[in-house]
């Protein structure tokens, strides 16, 4: 073993060598392999974002590959990392944190800022950015990266029509808001869907937890707690709302996305991700009005700070000295001011450090009419200081958990089953996997 | 041959034109989508004559997903799997056929049972195969206790590692099993008397006998090869060895974004991506049904 | 069942000619099962490291899982539905293609088309048209609302992934089905007509019957078929939803291993997904195929 490293090492000196002299004069930029999962126009932003740092200097060379989703980018790194043909930095979404702290493969970000000189100053992230991906003792693992959080999205036209210039900020309002536009002739008051994001969001926002064990930070045996209080009024009332007309279900199986069925004017409401602000703005009917706004609360709630969405950077263990410090000078290159604020301008995405978000408000940046309004989710973001229930969700293989759940919303909501007994049996599956997942991490602890 | 059966030969075209219909509809909305721009094509209903945007959005797509090399990769692998494939399941084929040895309907089994299991459900292991395909040997041989140490073969990132994996299937060996089982054995009885060896007979006799299976399996495999999408995107993560199929993918976003799909863009690439094997279809069918109907007339 | 009467008996180039397919097989198909095999009888954490041995644990987690069986059964009904349309089809195409009557090289140049169509693409033109909001089949809804909606209503969604494949699979039925026709020699059908029997009768006393060999890889080939393109259909379409009412067996093992990264408990269905389609392609083969002659 230790032979063929060493032989591994020699080989590898003599070929850097030999490409050393036989190209002098441009000697050869030392490259680094990372892969993203975004597609389509925010894929397309990926790569421009990679094209940008290759053109920035002359020493590294970034190899992006998109890897043709999220849940992709995980797998095929998985897969890869068996095969120790795994990249040097990888873009994980929020929900498969806890799978990449626990792997004992990665890089933690800390300890590889201070190895190879990095100069992040980690207070600069927002406080709810920060906490989502550091362990419990407050270390940051992974560099955040595209963040969003979710927003409440409102035609200003359609609520004209009844009257309204402001968007409901509570839940109270907004009934009364749907049955006027309804009344009014909207056929489709508000579009929702069944992504598991939004009741994260809500929960956080009214400051009620979804596990035990401070929403799973304290301990891997965490057990759901989506069947409990909060959540399952909130999702009864939107089957009622439902059931009355007042919202409609869109999904891509339905032929349009909740964003699209917004962007066409077909529906006055939806909640999704700040980072659609860009596509609704891109693809809005010609001549439509429509802002944002926080997400609403029920009244008598003490609004918190919502979650942090999107995907932070791993860096990955077993790579080339050469390697890391090509990935390092990325990663000091993404978090140069000028890049935090490239990101937020040609995406919907937020400005993540406290520095950046507020030169780009001093240099008018939401004031121009494209981007206006962006600066709500961050207020969304920073409402309150991080609570136990606000900082982040941390369960073991929690998309497997978001899809039982989402499988139950939609068997709830066709009628097989009352929304009660959907979530229970939803919490009871959930636990499985939980249980599931410690076993199979047995021996190994929560950083 | 005259047969004088009016109604029902307005019944055959009735049922004729209606199977068109069927079969070709999807792919014109494919088409007409493809013609439109992004609103056009998100209205409803939407229209069913194409629109002007034909040339823009193809360009477009062509540009924006690199089709170029991509299609040249799926050449490639698609080519190389359709030749490894009809070689492999002749021969494989053939000895299961005309020879007789204890083991033949072992190995036929074994071959047959690999029809079974879809790449898709051993897509890990297979993956970690192909980071070094000679793994399984050095297992062996660690337990033998020898201390020979095989090289590394890689497979990632490689048309190696694209079409290898692909072969390892039945179907090819079924079909040849099929054909030469339907082969009267006058023929045989006929080459053995005449002194001729299996390797002529094979090449002489039986080859030419099957140019109509060959085309067949030629088009299934190329079909099969060039729409393969899975494996490529696991086995392919550096952008030159891309497929056109694993570009189409991209065009298209994901659930998680939340981003309208771009279908005016996404149909032009589909029906490009289409294309090819589509040509394959139309001129292999000319070849092999001429060679369909010149045998018993 | 069996080869040939008369066989040659080169027992070294028997075992050359057949070796480069087993070399493959053993390196990319069984080695690979064998690993999975292994894993579903151990907890593989995902990205390796020390795993544990744990019985038939996942086994009894399978099939104490009702949504295993929900799986398996919905499997079924789209395997044989979708099969059955496809055959049924294509065989009734052949046969009236093969009639020859003019214009039948147009349609039989047509016919061919869909087959080239990679499975993602067809999952996506289908989603695409019969989307309840958008595209071709929306227009029922203006009449009759909430008749069809796939996105909410499981019957409609296995509705439209069996279309789906049974479209797919039309063409290359009607691809082998036409070829067993064409060899049917003519002097048998010209045989028939002079003895008085009119064209359907022929194609029931004379073509079907010798169909069968043709039906008999067929059906083998379009249920296998159905197990691999449910992948890329379900995938694009429905995801499994809505509520499970299309989480095919491949799909769901795809999702509980890649998706939900436990290889463990994808590995143990696969193996009884094995098994299940093993006994089955058995059962046809010991009791179909010896009833069918050869000729």
């Amino acid at each position: 073993m230790l032979n063929k490293r060493l032989i591994g090492a020699a080989f590898g000196a003599a070929a850097l060598f030999a490409a050393g002299t036989a190209d002098a004069q441009a000697p050869a930029r030392q490259r680094f392999d990372y892969w993203y999962g975004l597609t389509g126009q925010l894929g397309e932003r990926m790569a421009e974002h990679c094209a940008r740092f290759n053109a920035s200097q002359t020493r590294f060379e970034a190899v992006c590959v998109g890897q043709g989703g999220y849940d992709r980018a995980e797998q095929n790194t998985i897969a890869a990392y068996r095969a120790r043909q795994h990249p040097t930095i990888v873009q994980i979404y929020d929900a498969g944190t806890v799978n990449f702290m626990l792997s004992g493969v990665t890089y933690n970000a800390v300890t590889f800022a201070r190895d190879f000189n990095m100069n992040i100053n980690w207070a600069d992230y927002f406080p709810g950015v920060a906490s989502y991906y550091a362990t419990s003792r407050g270390e940051m693992w992974s560099f955040p990266y595209n963040s969003s959080t979710a927003m409440l999205y409102w035609n200003r036209q359609a609520f004209g029509s009844i009257g309204r210039t402001e968007a409901p900020a509570t839940w109270e309002q907004l009934e009364r808001d749907m049955r006027a536009l309804r009344a009014a002739g909207h056929a489709c008051p508000m579009a929702i869907d069944f992504d598991i994001w939004q009741f994260e969001q809500l929960s956080a926002i009214h400051n009620q937890p979804i596990a035990t064990q401070n929403n799973g930070y304290s301990g891997l045996n965490a057990e759901l707690l989506f069947n409990r209080g909060f959540l399952p009024s909130h999702i009864a009332n939107m089957k009622r709302w439902y059931d009355e007309g007042l919202m409609r279900i869109q999904t891509a199986q339905t032929g349009k996305t909740l964003v699209q069925a917004f962007a066409d004017g077909s529906c006055a409401l939806t909640i999704t991700s700040i980072a659609n602000h860009g596509v609704v703005g891109s693809t809005a009917a010609r001549g439509m009005e429509w802002g944002v706004a926080m997400l609403p609360v029920y009244e008598g709630t003490a609004r918190q700070n919502s979650l942090v969405g999107g995907a932070s950077l791993w860096v990955m263990q077993g790579k080339s000295r050469g390697e890391y410090e090509a990935a390092a000078a990325f990663l000091d290159w993404i978090a140069t001011p000028d890049e935090v604020r490239w990101m937020p301008s040609v995406t919907g995405y937020i400005p993540i450090t406290t520095p950046a978000f507020n030169a780009m408000t001093a240099a008018g940046f939401y004031r121009q009419p494209q981007y206006e309004g962006r600066e709500i989710s961050i207020q969304s973001l920073t409402f309150t200081p991080p609570s136990a229930n606000s900082r982040g969700i941390r369960l073991g293989n929690y998309t497997s958990i978001r899809s039982e759940l989402q499988s139950e919303l939609q068997a709830a909501f066709t009628g097989q089953k009352p929304v009660q007994q959907a979530l229970d049996d939803a919490v009871a599956r959930g636990n499985q996997i939980l249980r599931r997942f410690e076993q199979t991490m047995r021996g190994r602890e929560l950083p | 041959m005259v047969e004088r059966t009016p109604i029902l030969n307005i019944l055959t075209h009735a049922i004729l034109l209606i199977g068109l219909v069927m079969l070709l509809l999807p792919l014109w909305i494919v088409f007409v989508a493809s013609t439109h721009d992004f609103r056009t094509v998100n209205t409803v209903p939407m229209p069913l004559w194409p629109g002007t945007h034909m040339v823009e959005n193809y360009i477009a797509t062509w540009n924006q997903s690199d089709f170029g090399p991509k299609m040249l990769n799926s050449l490639i692998m698609a080519v190389g799997v359709t030749v490894g494939k009809i070689t492999i399941a002749a021969l494989s084929a053939y000895s299961i056929v005309y020879f007789r040895y204890r083991f033949r309907m072992v190995f036929f089994w074994l071959i047959f049972i690999t029809l079974m299991l879809p790449l898709e459900v051993r897509i890990v292991p297979t993956y970690a195969v192909a980071a070094n395909a000679l793994r399984p040997y050095q297992e062996i041989i660690n337990l033998t206790g020898l201390s020979i140490v095989l090289p590394e073969w890689r497979l990632l990132n490689s048309y190696a590692g694209l079409i290898l994996p692909l072969i390892a299937t039945a179907t090819g060996t079924f079909l040849y099993r099929q054909f030469f089982l339907t082969v009267p054995e006058e023929l045989l009885e006929a080459a053995k008397m005449d002194g001729t060896g299996p390797l002529r007979f094979f090449w002489d006799i039986l080859l030419p006998l099957s140019k109509t299976n060959m085309a067949a399996l030629a088009t299934i495999m190329f079909v099969y090869a060039w729409n393969q999408y899975l494996w490529p995107l696991l086995v392919i993560t550096d952008p030159n060895y891309g497929t056109a199929v694993m570009q189409l993918q991209r065009i298209v976003p994901g659930p998680n974004f939340g981003e309208p799909p771009r279908w005016h863009t996404a149909m032009a690439g589909t029906l490009m991506v289409m294309l090819p094997p589509l040509l394959v279809v139309i001129f292999m069918q000319r070849w092999f049904v001429r060679g369909l109907i010149s045998q018993d007339k | 069942m069996s080869g040939k009467r008369v066989t040659f008996n080169q027992r070294w180039l028997a075992g050359l000619l057949i070796l480069p397919q087993l070399l493959l097989i053993f390196t990319f198909f069984y080695w690979p099962t064998g690993e999975a095999l292994f894993w579903a009888f151990t907890l593989e954490p995902p990205f390796g490291g020390e795993m544990q041995w744990v019985g038939w644990q996942n086994f009894t987690t399978v099939f104490e899982d009702p949504l295993f069986w929900n799986s398996v059964r919905r499997s079924i009904v789209f395997g044989v539905a979708s099969t059955a349309i496809a055959m049924g089809i294509g065989l009734l195409l052949a046969l009236f293609v093969d009639r020859q009557l003019p214009g039948y090289k147009g349609f039989r140049f047509v016919y061919f088309w869909p087959y080239a169509v990679a499975a993602p693409a067809v999952g996506l033109a289908f989603r695409f048209i019969f989307a309840p909001d958008a595209g071709f089949v929306s227009a029922i809804n203006q009449w009759f609302p909430n008749l069809w909606n796939p996105a909410l209503d499981g019957v409609d969604a296995m509705i439209l992934i069996i279309l789906a494949n049974a479209w797919s699979m039309v063409a290359y039925n009607f691809i082998f089905f036409l070829a067993g026709l064409q060899s049917i020699p003519r002097s048998l059908i010209e045989a028939g007509a002079m003895d008085g029997s009119g064209v359907l009768r022929r194609m029931r006393d004379i073509q079907l019957p010798l169909m069968a060999p043709t039906v008999f890889f067929l059906i083998v080939i379009n249920i296998t078929d159905s197990f691999v393109n449910a992948f890329g259909i379900v995938d694009i379409t429905t995801g499994g939803g809505p509520a499970r009412a299309t989480d095919l067996m491949v799909f769901k093992i795809f999702a509980d291993g890649f998706k939900g990264k436990d290889y463990s408990l994808a590995a143990a269905q696969s193996i009884v997904l094995m098994l299940l389609v093993c006994a089955l392609t058995f059962v046809q083969f010991r009791y179909v195929e010896r009833r069918i002659h050869y000729t």
